[in-house]
């Protein structure tokens, strides 16, 4: 027989566990292909972060979240590909020894299966590679056809191409040790019908009654197969580790990024300002979910001047905080640096590359500011004068060092204090004290920003609109913004909220050819506790037993180690609620309680065969 | 209570097994009454239909057509649930192939009956040595199957069959895998047997087991052909 021939036949024979394999391993690698992907059309990659349409500050948070659960799809896939290779090549042990009764040399039995394994491997990676392509392009589709403008970026082959060989490398990595392990088997140890491949040769301790008959029962069971059911284990383990991370961040990751959003807006945040002023404004607050070409103004005209009188009468409203502002836009330069380095010969080392960027540029009252950002390093305070507080990807795209370096803009250098997370200009935005940027005359303000008490939102708005009414400017309320750019990342956190489904489904794919292995193995003694007049109910426990013993374990070792990762590495000031909480068990029971369910199929399947048919089974 | 003292009330016994398109008929019209401590043998050649015959007998398996009524019931008539009660209170089964339960000792192994039957763990411990000893397998108490050679493998189906006691006791092929040596000590735990008064059918080539018959059954391709 030709060496393909062989392992074609074979795998179409056994139909239900190629199945299980290929759709498990494709599942994996489409989970991944798609993070890659999708993360790519909004803005960010996997590995390095170039910018786009998200701050970078917010990028780094999803990429770091794709960047580990890739990473964790790839692993969770080489473990099923193992795991269920072992379950292929323990069927397959009487086949193995006949292969080698009959004169088959090890490396030519070796051959067959390796080739087996490398059709699923194949199969399954192409498959996944399509599956996880399309994903994509169907999650950009609903994005924006529900109004944000997703560019449908062209297909990143390198990455798709790396994603599709690091899963052909780690399925073939961990699949083929069963392979070896099975064709190591004695001819006589393969041929005997007593030989399974990884059944335990001791059995530990032999009398557990008081366990009650069901409980041991099952632990006999798994104790029997104990390579298979640690195979079993570790494998769910990773699969459910996967299913938490996903579930816990994506939850967590989703609330937080919100939080962080909603704190940089504001909620109940008005503008005041020339309505060119205020279309740019609400233009840049944008440019974090979609490109917007901005028109060119010049800011300083007298329009858009905002008078102190005026400001003065709207101070004076009560339930209203005012925060003046003079917004222009300007090249801001990085200023090089020199850092004593005791090490180095001469003992200095100069930081930064002279990069510039264009950038929005807010001269604030620090006092008066209304937005709450997450900043790294700290706020500008009443006594700064040449301070800045930069937005994230400014600091990331032309800073070295930003804790040590200076900002350059119209002509003046500011230490900076520090880095806000602001979906404004998507990040690109340097605050700077309003009395630095005009020292010797009247400050200038060309907008406000009006933080309104929401109980006493309408007499405010009408105080407000008799107070503008008569001039040129415009009160512009921003909750409709926020809620747009919160919109977004819910929808962009609910797609990656389809990673859980998916590794649910390997999960169960995982139990089920875990329990069609057992159970299979134990059919015959099933068979003959029936015939010794054990009930239908009686072998349907101690199944689900098994299952609950596997879930139970693998779910704990899973779960822990997932939230450890996700509040240990994944997300910076995470944000819990009870409802995050309450969502995340959710999820997770419902897990445990599918996988359990999914036992049931192949328990059911062994219940209603007769007696005598379930016996005679080889 | 005519049908009480039959212990086995078989009339017209068909049954039929569908592989793909083919159908093949392991009992044909099979007559057969066993009467309250008979001990019968059957005989015949390979797929003539003796353990076809003894797992409908032992409620294991349902008859195509025709009636089997054991201690009074008409199995066909009962579901899985009952058939499980009916086996554990009345019927002890010996298989060929011993079918002890690998994942418990041998003294398991004859517990477990008695542990289904709901019997006090402590009777069940003293139950279960009573019975290996009768088997002279008191010293192999904690082995398992894997660790047992075949006869005394053999041995321990017995002793399980034998735990609750049963009144029906239906053994299958009992010397096939066994040597000559050890299958006497097969022949002489069933001759103990009948001598307690049970009810035993043998499917058996072993013409040691036949002489200790009351009568001998011979089938052929599912039909009676001699008694």
């Amino acid at each position: 027989m030709s060496k393909i021939a062989f392992p074609v036949k074979d795998l179409a024979r056994r139909k239900f566990q190629t199945s299980l394999t290929i759709i498990g391993l494709t599942i994996c690698t489409a989970a991944t292909v798609f993070l890659t992907i999708f993360g790519e059309n909004l803005g960010f990659e996997v590995a390095f972060v170039t910018g786009g349409k998200l701050s970078i500050g917010f990028s780094n948070i999803f990429s770091r979240f794709v960047s580990v659960v890739g990473f964790l799809n790839l692993l969770a896939g080489a473990s099923i590909t193992s795991f269920l290779v072992f379950i292929m090549m323990s069927k397959r042990m009487q086949d193995i020894g006949v292969m080698k009764a009959t004169g088959c040399v090890t490396g030519t039995a070796f051959t067959y299966f390796l080739t087996e394994l490398s059709i699923v491997a194949f199969i399954s990676c192409i498959a996944g590679t399509a599956l996880g392509i399309l994903t994509n392009f169907a999650c950009v589709h609903v994005l924006n056809t529900l109004g944000f403008s997703i560019s449908q970026k062209p297909l990143n082959i390198n990455a798709i191409f790396f994603v599709f060989l690091a899963s052909i490398l780690c399925s073939h990595i961990f699949g083929v040790w069963p392979v070896i392990k099975a064709i190591r088997a004695k001819p006589a140890e393969a041929l005997s019908a007593l030989y399974e491949l990884g059944m335990a040769s001791q059995l530990g301790k032999p009398v557990l009654s008081k366990l009650g008959f069901t409980l041991k029962m099952a632990y006999r069971g798994l104790v029997r197969r104990k390579s298979a059911t640690i195979q079993a284990i570790v494998c769910l383990a990773a699969v459910l580790t996967l299913t938490t991370l996903s579930v816990a961040g994506g939850v967590i990751a989703k609330q937080t990024t919100q939080s962080y959003v909603e704190r940089a807006i504001c909620k109940d945040v008005a503008l005041v300002c020339h309505p060119d002023i205020s279309a740019q404004y609400v233009n840049f607050l944008s440019r974090f979910f979609e490109t917007k070409e901005t028109q060119h103004l010049n800011y300083s005209d007298s329009k858009y001047s905002i008078s102190q009188h005026l400001i003065s009468r709207l101070s004076s409203i009560v339930g209203l905080e005012v925060d003046a502002r003079f917004v222009s836009e300007a090249t801001a330069y990085e200023v090089q640096v020199i850092v004593i380095d005791p090490e180095a010969d001469p003992p200095y080392i100069e930081v930064g590359d002279h990069r510039s960027s264009e950038t929005l540029v807010l001269g604030v009252e620090p006092e008066n500011i209304v937005n709450e950002w997450l900043i790294f390093g700290r706020a500008l305070n009443k006594t700064d004068t040449y301070s800045a507080l930069i937005g994230d990807s400014l600091a990331l795209e032309i800073f070295s060092d930003v804790e040590k370096q200076e900002i350059k803009v119209f002509d003046q250098n500011f230490r900076i204090a520090g880095v806000c997370l602001d979906p404004l200009n998507n990040g690109n935005v340097v605050y700077v004290p309003l009395k630095t940027l005009s020292p010797k005359e009247e400050p200038q303000y060309n907008l406000l920003l009006l933080k309104i008490e929401p109980s006493l939102h309408s007499k405010v708005i009408a105080d407000i609109e008799n107070n503008i009414s008569g001039t040129q400017l415009e009160l512009v309320e921003l909750n409709g913004v926020l809620e747009k750019h919160l919109g977004f990342l819910n929808l962009v956190w609910s797609s990656v909220m389809l990673l859980p489904l998916l590794s649910l489904v390997t999960a169960t794919l995982c139990l089920l050819s875990y329990m069609m292995l057992s159970i299979a193995g134990q059919q015959r003694e099933f068979g003959v506790m029936r015939a010794l007049g054990t009930n239908p109910k009686g072998i349907l426990n101690i199944i689900l037993t098994q299952a609950l013993i596997i879930v139970l374990v693998s779910g704990t070792i899973g779960v822990l180690i997932g939230l450890t990762i996700t509040f240990a590495f994944l997300i910076p000031e995470p944000v819990i609620t009870l409802n995050n909480i309450i969502m995340v068990a959710t999820w997770l029971l419902s897990a445990f309680v599918i996988l359990s369910l999914s036992s049931l199929y192949p328990a059911m399947k062994i219940i209603k065969k007769p007696v005598a048919s379930v016996m005679t089974q080889p | 209570m005519e049908e009480t003292e039959k212990v086995v009330l078989a009339s017209s016994l068909c049954k039929e097994y569908q592989i793909g398109d083919f159908v093949i008929e392991a009992l044909r019209d099979l007559n057969l009454e066993v009467a309250k401590g008979e001990f019968v043998s059957i005989y015949g050649s390979s797929g003539a239909g003796k353990t076809t015959l003894l797992n409908i007998v032992g409620g294991l398996d349902e008859p195509t057509s025709g009636k089997i009524v054991v201690f009074g019931h008409d199995l066909a008539a009962y579901d899985e649930n009952f058939l499980a009660t009916f086996r554990s209170a009345y019927v002890g089964f010996v298989f060929q192939s011993y079918n002890l339960i690998s994942t418990l000792t041998a003294f398991e192994n004859v517990a477990f009956p008695l542990e289904l039957a709901g019997w006090a763990e402590k009777c069940i411990g003293g139950r279960a040595e009573e019975l290996l000893k009768l088997v002279g397998l008191s010293h192999r108490s904690n082995h398992f199957p894997a660790q047992l050679s075949g006869g005394e493998q053999q041995r321990t189906a017995f002793a399980r069959a034998l735990a609750n006691d049963p009144p029906l006791i239906l053994v299958d092929e009992p010397t096939g895998n066994l040597d000559l040596e050890t299958g006497l000590e097969i022949v002489q735990i069933l001759e103990e047997l009948k001598g307690r008064g049970k009810t035993i059918i043998v499917a058996t080539h072993d013409r040691r087991i036949m002489q200790l018959a009351d009568f001998t059954v011979h089938l052929k391709d599912g039909r009676i052909v001699g008694k």
